[in-house]
């Protein structure tokens, strides 16, 4: 790559109208380093597990097999895939700027998104109505902690969601608002991407 | 800063969306899931198979996510997205392969414990 | 799910009672009697001269780059001063408390300050130095500069900028009032576990420590991602990667670091605080807990987290020494390669933190070798700083006088840090003050970039430069002061002297601690020098020239001295790497653009400000567990980020009048001006 510009020609100086950057693509990749930094999150919560995740860890207590239920995380990963399948394929009706199809999708991905933190508070309130809640174990603490920090992920992104019901109808579809819909978008399929891994590490291999 | 002049929805990432691609990455996890809890219910092969197995078909699920659900690729849309997940990627992987590997070998030299009472874990 | 504390507890104040006012400590009475003579001071000044309403309009809500990054370095130095404050108070506990029968005042037994008071003045030391003070300092260089340096007007996302910075402050809010309610976590900076947890330290110094960390990271955090976005997204035409500034390409690998690194510290904390707070056992002593995890998940954030500060500091000296040697620097692409080499390597080599866990042969070895390797990219940088010397034109101007002496610490203090990375010495000289005297030259290699970086880039912001006499009187106690301490402090750790006491049993280190105590000192000189330079400086007020070195080399001295609000009045083409070497070169330094156009900026908002002190509230809301404060506080911060999706306010355009009566009138545009009211644009001015 040249350093410097050739000689003789002249030099042009300023760059007037200058268009600068587009906006929602800045917004899209900024959330999307969000997200790369949430999945460090992850990442240590998982070393957590998985130094936690032992019989020295458990104390005594309960541990992966008999706390994961490799079937109910069947229904959970279907549930959260198809939650992210229906809002993504709401974004293709943003395409044409329907804005019932878009917030169909939403409806639909906050319906099967509750169906998935249902699943997940009935195993969590139920281990803690055994008295298994983080308090009894090191093992019971990340197991409960790395469940919780992907369930309120999914609750902000429920959050989230409700935002943007009010908001395509009252802002339409304005460029802050398609920003926030294609970073929702991002947002939900991270959480479908996060799901897949701790189904595998710690409903599966847990189950072994 | 410019204000916006065009319209949004014209924004490359909005024309990005894809119904087939949505509904292939679905069913391609669905299916990759599907199959690693079958393996995990049979139960037979050893340990170490068996981990290899689901982690392989988890790693088959996240590269059909990120090139069917995210749509990474190396277009001029994309391309930061892509750099910036392979960057990422390796500090995933070191931050929790070196402690699971660091406190392996403090557990063998310091917690006296057999190691037939001991859960496996990856690395075993 | 209430968590048992000792103490009281209402639902009202939670822990909060009078008793919690340490009016009978006449140290801290004292210092908050100077606190609050100066705050009234201020506030009575700002009312006085009717300033509330500029501060308000022109500070609190701007989302101007500039002028956030000198809010968070006027934050950092507030918080330099406080920890210099406690590394006096600890300097002299150590020269007063050597041997048995060494007095005691204050209540002490030795010395004057009792243990567990002189345990707070070393963690609040560390966390206020390295949290508080090098890290918003660096960020709110990197602010101010980057954006100039490529050729942009602001950050990417302006207001995101300003919401970072009121996390920060909001964090480092926490750390002062814990001076004056409470305490301060006596646990060391690093939270030493399990004296962390919740039976060990039962009050809420820990939670002050915690919470106010886990604020400001997440503002640091936000801040990495804007700085990353700015600089992929918002170059100048022409500005390729090859031409991009060393500065800002180690701005770049900064804030990867500080995009990754924190959020494991987040981690560490949260899992500390769930220990704290529900009663779980990630770290506890018992039940399944593990002690090194914590440490583990702390130092993976931790060593990371050097190099986020040094890199910089290493951006600062690839921009200051070319200036003055005029040359351009020497091995421009090594640099950028050494410059991601380091901060990539820096993922690998926490371990070294503790050798000492146990782990076996093979994992000390790996984490021994890989932090040696750090070394070689280093070495590259200090040749390539060594050979733009080598036959330059060198002007010993006091920027140029740091780097210099920054040069010498890097020299100390990595050749020590390569002797701590082999596992044997490691063994022999851990937690002694040879650790110590090492990272503290680490350390004041950053401070010493950051007085550079101050005064190279202060007449851009400001218009005026600082003065050179009473600088160089700064930067000679200071440099001084440095060598003196840190040296005797390395033969201290030989000697065998471990970190934190606070009562010295061996006599025969008096010398050497009274050595120190005198470099201490010398620091409470340079302190002077420092306050009189701003002091004559701003009474002065010579007015500076766009390039006041008369040699710098990058865009940002493309820009009239103080530098206008929107930056460039015409988004400049870049045709060379040192383009404005390049332009001088080439006769064209003082080109100017023919005609101006319409300037689109972001309009001020308050809201920013309003989540800091909603996280302020809920921060201490949850160190005193008052839980109404704590959720008014955190719905409050819900409640602002969905009040602000719904602003329409699209920004407003300066006219080219006004842009041209501005470039006129330097005053007009300049950080201290205060902007007239200009009204947002409408939905159809903006099609």
């Amino acid at each position: 790559m040249s350093t410097q510009a050739a000689p003789g020609a002249a030099p042009r100086l300023f760059h007037p109208h200058f268009a600068g950057h587009d906006q929602i693509s800045a917004r899209t990749l900024g959330f999307w380093l969000y997200m790369l930094s949430d999945a460090l999150i992850f990442a240590a919560v998982f070393a957590a597990y998985a130094v936690l995740n032992n019989r020295m860890g458990a104390a005594g207590g309960p541990i992966a097999p008999q706390v994961t239920n490799p079937l109910e995380g069947l229904w959970q990963t279907y549930a959260v895939l198809g939650s992210v399948a229906t809002y993504s394929l709401g974004t293709v009706a943003l395409k044409s700027g329907n804005k019932a199809g878009v917030m169909l999708g939403i409806i639909l991905a906050i319906a099967l998104a509750l169906v998935f933190l249902g699943f997940e508070a009935h195993d969590l309130l139920g281990l803690m109505a055994r008295g298994d809640g983080v308090t009894r174990s090191g093992y019971l603490s990340a197991f409960i902690i790395l469940i919780a920090t992907h369930g309120l992920h999914m609750v902000f992104g429920i959050i989230w969601m409700l935002v943007m019901l009010v908001q395509i109808p009252t802002l339409g579809f304005s460029a802050n608002v398609v920003a926030r819909l294609l970073n929702l978008r991002m947002f939900w399929q991270f959480q479908a991407t996060i799901w897949v891994v701790i189904y595998v590490y710690v409903y599966m291999i847990g189950a072994f | 800063m410019s204000a916006p002049h065009t319209n949004p929805l014209d924004h490359p990432e909005v024309r990005m969306a894809s119904a087939w691609r949505y509904i292939s990455g679905f069913i391609a996890s669905m299916v990759l899931m599907q199959a690693a809890f079958i393996v995990t219910l049979r139960q037979h092969p050893p340990y170490e198979q068996y981990a290899l197995t689901i982690a392989g078909l988890a790693l088959a699920s996240l590269v059909s996510q990120a090139a069917l659900f995210f749509g990474l690729d190396i277009s001029r849309a994309q391309i930061w997205k892509s750099v910036s997940l392979v960057l990422t990627v390796p500090l995933f992987v070191l931050s929790v392969g070196l402690t699971v590997w660091m406190f392996q070998s403090l557990a063998a030299r310091t917690m006296l414990m057999p190691a037939t009472t001991m859960q496996p874990t990856l690395l075993q | 799910m209430q968590v048992a504390v000792p103490g009281p507890w209402s639902p009202l104040f939670g822990r909060l009672t009078l008793a919690a006012i340490p009016y009978d400590n006449p140290i801290l009475v004292a210092t908050f009697a100077g606190v609050a003579v100066v705050g009234l001071v201020v506030v009575a000044a700002v009312l006085y001269y009717k300033k509330l309403g500029y501060l308000w309009r022109e500070w609190l809500t701007t989302v101007d780059h500039k002028k956030i990054g000198v809010m968070y370095v006027i934050l950092g130095l507030v918080m330099l001063l406080r920890g210099f404050a406690d590394a006096l108070m600890i300097r002299t506990q150590q020269a007063m408390a050597i041997g048995p029968n060494s007095p005691g005042v204050l209540g002490a037994q030795h010395g004057y300050l009792p243990p567990f008071h002189f345990d707070q003045v070393y963690s609040a030391h560390g966390t206020a130095m390295i949290l508080f003070a090098a890290t918003p300092i660096l960020t709110g260089l990197t602010n101010i500069v980057v954006p100039l340096q490529i050729g942009a007007r602001d950050m990417a996302f302006p207001y995101m900028n300003a919401l970072s910075l009121w996390l920060t402050v909001a964090g480092a809010a926490l750390v002062m009032i814990s001076l004056f309610v409470g305490d301060f976590s006596a646990a060391g900076w690093v939270g030493l576990i399990p004296l962390t947890e919740l039976p060990y330290s039962p009050g809420v110094g820990v939670d002050y420590w915690m919470w106010a960390i886990q604020i400001s990271s997440i503002g640091t955090t936000l801040n990495a991602i804007n700085m990353i976005v700015t600089i992929i997204k918002m170059r100048a035409p022409g500005m390729g990667w090859f031409r991009l500034p060393v500065f800002t390409w180690t701005t770049l690998s900064t804030n990867i670091i500080g995009l990754t690194a924190f959020p494991v510290l987040g981690v560490a904390l949260a899992l500390l605080g769930a220990d704290r707070y529900l009663g779980a056992h990630f770290y506890t002593a018992g039940n399944g807990g593990n002690l090194m995890l914590y440490t583990n998940l702390f130092w993976i954030w931790g060593h990371p987290e050097v190099y986020f500060l040094v890199l910089p500091a290493f951006g600062i000296m690839s921009e200051i020494i070319p200036t003055f040697s005029e040359k351009p620097l020497f091995g421009y692409t090594t640099m950028v390669a050494a410059t991601f080499a380091i901060a990539g390597i820096s993922w690998a080599v926490w371990l070294h933190h503790f050798f000492t866990m146990a782990a076996g042969p093979d994992v000390n070895g790996f984490f021994s070798i890989a932090t040696m390797l750090v070394g070689i990219p280093t070495g590259v940088k200090v040749f390539n700083w060594m050979f733009t010397l080598y036959r330059g034109r060198l002007t010993f101007a006091t920027p140029m006088l740091w780097c210099l002496y920054g040069l010498f610490l890097l020299l100390a203090g990595g050749i020590t840090g390569m002797m701590l990375a082999i596992p044997a010495i490691n063994y022999t000289v851990h937690n002694s003050v040879f650790v110590i005297a090492h990272f503290h030259c680490m350390v004041l290699l950053v401070v010493t970039a950051i007085f550079a970086a101050v005064a190279y880039w202060f007449p851009k912001v400001f218009g005026f430069a600082l003065n050179e006499t009473l600088g160089r009187g700064f930067f000679w106690t200071f440099s001084t002061a440095t060598t003196i301490t840190f040296l005797a402090m390395f033969a201290l750790g030989f000697e065998g002297e471990t970190r934190r006491l606070d009562y010295i049993y061996d006599p025969a280190w008096r010398p050497m601690l009274w050595t120190e105590e005198f470099g201490i000192a010398l620091y409470c000189v340079s302190l002077v020098y420092f306050v009189l330079m701003l002091y004559v400086s701003l009474r002065d007020r010579v007015p500076a020239a766009a390039d006041p070195w008369h040699s710098a080399r990058t865009l940002e001295f493309l820009t009239p001295s103080p530098v206008p609000f929107y930056n460039f009045a015409v988004t400049p083409e870049v045709n060379a790497r040192d383009e404005l070497a390049w332009r001088r070169q080439h006769g064209l330094e003082h080109a100017r653009p023919e005609a101006f156009e319409p300037i689109h900026m972001p309009s001020n908002s308050g809201l920013s400000f309003i989540t800091g002190m909603c996280a302020l509230a809920m921060g201490f809301g949850l160190i005193w567990r008052i839980w109404w404060l704590a959720g008014a506080g955190l719905l409050g911060i819900v409640l602002v980020v969905i009040i602000r999706s719904f602003d329409k306010n699209l920004g407003y355009e300066i006219q080219p009048a006004e842009v041209a009566a501005m470039e006129e009138d330097l005053s007009l545009g300049g950080i201290i001006a205060e902007q007239p009211k200009r009204a947002p644009l409408t939905e159809a001015e903006a099609h």
